[in-house]
């Protein structure tokens, strides 16, 4: 509105105070005026809405007619901002305690971005160090090869996986703007996370677990993959939790969710070639998911298991369904295929419609008394009523459990897929780390 | 990692450079609101649009002669101007002399 010459005083509740400063400070509006409002979050209660815009009106008519100071008129133009290069000097302990200060680590240690470490880590990728990918909201800030490697080194990550880092980047800075921030931590109080699914080839020349424990720690590209989308969000795009990242309860997952396909045991076809792709293409798929959950079938066939992700996969905007390869066999035999699958999820899977409404966006009805539930027999609505938003992919250990990761599956029409782009070395550089695995000891 | 002999590390910084924004001022003031056309832009979240009732409930009491329309845009994260509504909204803007937005969480 201010950029159309409409003088506009904006009102957000106090605990978005800060947040609204950033973006109109992002947006190249300092000055905007925000009035903040104290209330209870996301509330329609008018016995407190009243009083808190009442307490405000002041505020909101100066903020239209006020006339400007000369610092809202005019504000002092930035001077561009240019770290240097070499940042620091000190032993390990001071290192850590240097990053940790300025806000660029995650809590946990990190590995100290040498010179020499960040050379190894840009042996990953025939891109030179100084190539721009674009700028990372929420500052803007410039990806460059570089920052990606100095950020994969912190991570704890191998050269090897500069290719899946990159094209990270890629999908973050070329997905729809609104979309871009949730993952980048922005622009929701959802918490909502990156969960990065790796395909084709290069998931097994750089050891992307998909068996036993998959999202479990204890895997190099598992963790610091995830863990350097993380620090890469963080410190190129200057998301800052509680200023752009406004997650209410934050989550777990923010520190790395990273997984592969296990297209050797799947019966279905792989999800970069459902999305388009060749087999032989190695991908990395993105969504935003804000948790997790996990439960064993009613039985082991393919009505034992639809049935119990019928009663179990949450409401959601979208979810992506873990099956282990043994389930996925067990439904391929009685017929089943992805599409179908997810068919029968959004058409099946149902859950009442409680006094609010669906997904609680609605006013409370007047009467609504404490300890009111759906009734049975009351209306049922599907909890994820579009199929194209749900993914399946194929992956886990023995053991008969399905896992579903909630919020974060298929968005048609948007950027979700980045093909990788491998270095010309690419066999010498897997052959240079393929023993950096864990050999546990026997007992 | 390459250590130094003393077990000093010389580290680059993480942070990445920023380009300058250029930074514009905000519109100037209308005078006063009474005689005026003031909008009122919601957004998708709950708390929006029974805020925009009291503000404008408030602004008729004290400039009864005020004139008020709305706007919502409804898209969840997405910006209006990026929406097949962007050619509404312009509309809508023009017919306006001040604008109070509210966001609803």
């Amino acid at each position: 509105m201010e950029t159309r010459n409409k003088p506009t005083v904006t009102l957000v509740n106090k605990g978005f105070f800060n947040d609204a400063g950033s973006a109109s400070s992002g947006k190249g509006m300092p000055a905007l005026r925000v009035v903040p409002l104290e209330l209870p979050y996301e509330t329609n209660v008018m016995e407190d809405i009243e009083p808190a815009v009442n307490a405000v009106m002041d505020d909101i008519i100066a903020g239209l007619t006020k006339p400007l100071t000369e610092e809202e008129a005019s504000p002092k133009q930035k001077e561009a901002e240019k770290p240097q290069r070499i940042i620091f000097r000190g032993s390990l302990e001071e290192v850590n305690r240097f990053f940790y200060q300025r806000g660029w680590a995650d809590g946990l240690p990190i590995i100290p971005p040498t010179e020499e470490a960040v050379a190894e880590m840009l042996t990953g990728t025939d891109l030179p160090p100084d190539h721009l990918l674009g700028k990372l909201i929420s500052r803007s800030g410039k990806a460059t090869v570089e920052k990606i490697a100095i950020n994969a080194v912190m991570a704890g990550a191998l050269p090897t996986y500069m290719p899946v880092l990159i094209a990270g980047v890629r999908l973050l800075l070329e997905s729809e703007p609104g979309f871009m921030g949730f993952c980048t931590f922005g622009f929701s109080t959802g918490s909502w996370a990156p969960f990065w699914i790796i395909n084709g080839p290069v998931r097994n020349e750089i050891y992307v677990n998909n068996s036993s424990g998959a999202l479990s720690p204890g895997n190099i590209a598992n963790a610091a993959i995830g863990r350097a989308m993380g620090l890469i969000i963080k410190n190129i795009g200057g998301v800052r939790k509680g200023v752009e990242d406004m997650g209410v309860m934050g989550n777990p997952l923010k520190y790395t969710m990273v997984i592969s396909e296990n297209e050797e045991e799947s019966p279905w076809e792989p999800l970069q070639v459902e999305y388009g792709y060749q087999k032989e293409d190695s991908t990395v798929t993105v969504s935003y998911p804000n948790g997790y959950l996990q439960h064993w079938p009613y039985n082991a066939n393919d009505e034992g298991i639809l049935c119990a992700v019928l009663d179990n996969i949450p409401r959601a905007m979208r979810c992506t369904t873990i099956m282990t390869p043994a389930h996925a066999r067990i439904l391929a035999r009685a017929g089943w295929s992805k599409e179908s699958i997810k068919t029968f999820i959004s058409e099946y899977a149902r859950g009442s419609t409680s006094h609010f409404g669906n997904g609680g966006e609605g006013a409370a009805p007047d009467g609504l008394t404490k300890g009111k539930a759906p009734v049975p027999g009351a209306e049922q609505t599907p909890r994820i009523a579009d199929p194209s938003f749900i993914r399946i992919i194929v992956a886990g250990g023995p053991g008969a459990f399905i896992a579903h990761v909630v919020g974060g599956g298929a968005t048609p029409g948007k950027k979700q897929t980045q093909k990788l782009e491998l270095p010309a070395n690419w066999d010498k550089l897997v052959a240079r780390y393929k023993n950096v695995v864990p050999t546990y000891a026997r007992y | 990692m390459t250590s130094k002999a003393n077990s000093e590390y010389e580290v680059l910084s993480p942070w990445a450079e920023v380009a300058p924004i250029v930074q514009r001022g905000i519109s100037p003031r209308v005078p006063d609101l009474a005689g005026k056309r003031v909008g009122l832009y919601l957004d998708a979240k709950r708390a929006a649009e029974p805020i925009l009732n009291v503000v404008e409930a408030r602004l008729k009491e004290k400039f009864p002669v005020a004139r008020f329309s709305r706007f919502a845009n409804l898209a969840k994260n997405e910006e209006v101007v990026k929406q097949d509504i962007k050619a509404e909204f312009e509309d809508w803007v023009k017919g306006v002399d001040a604008v109070v937005t509210a966001f609803g969480d």
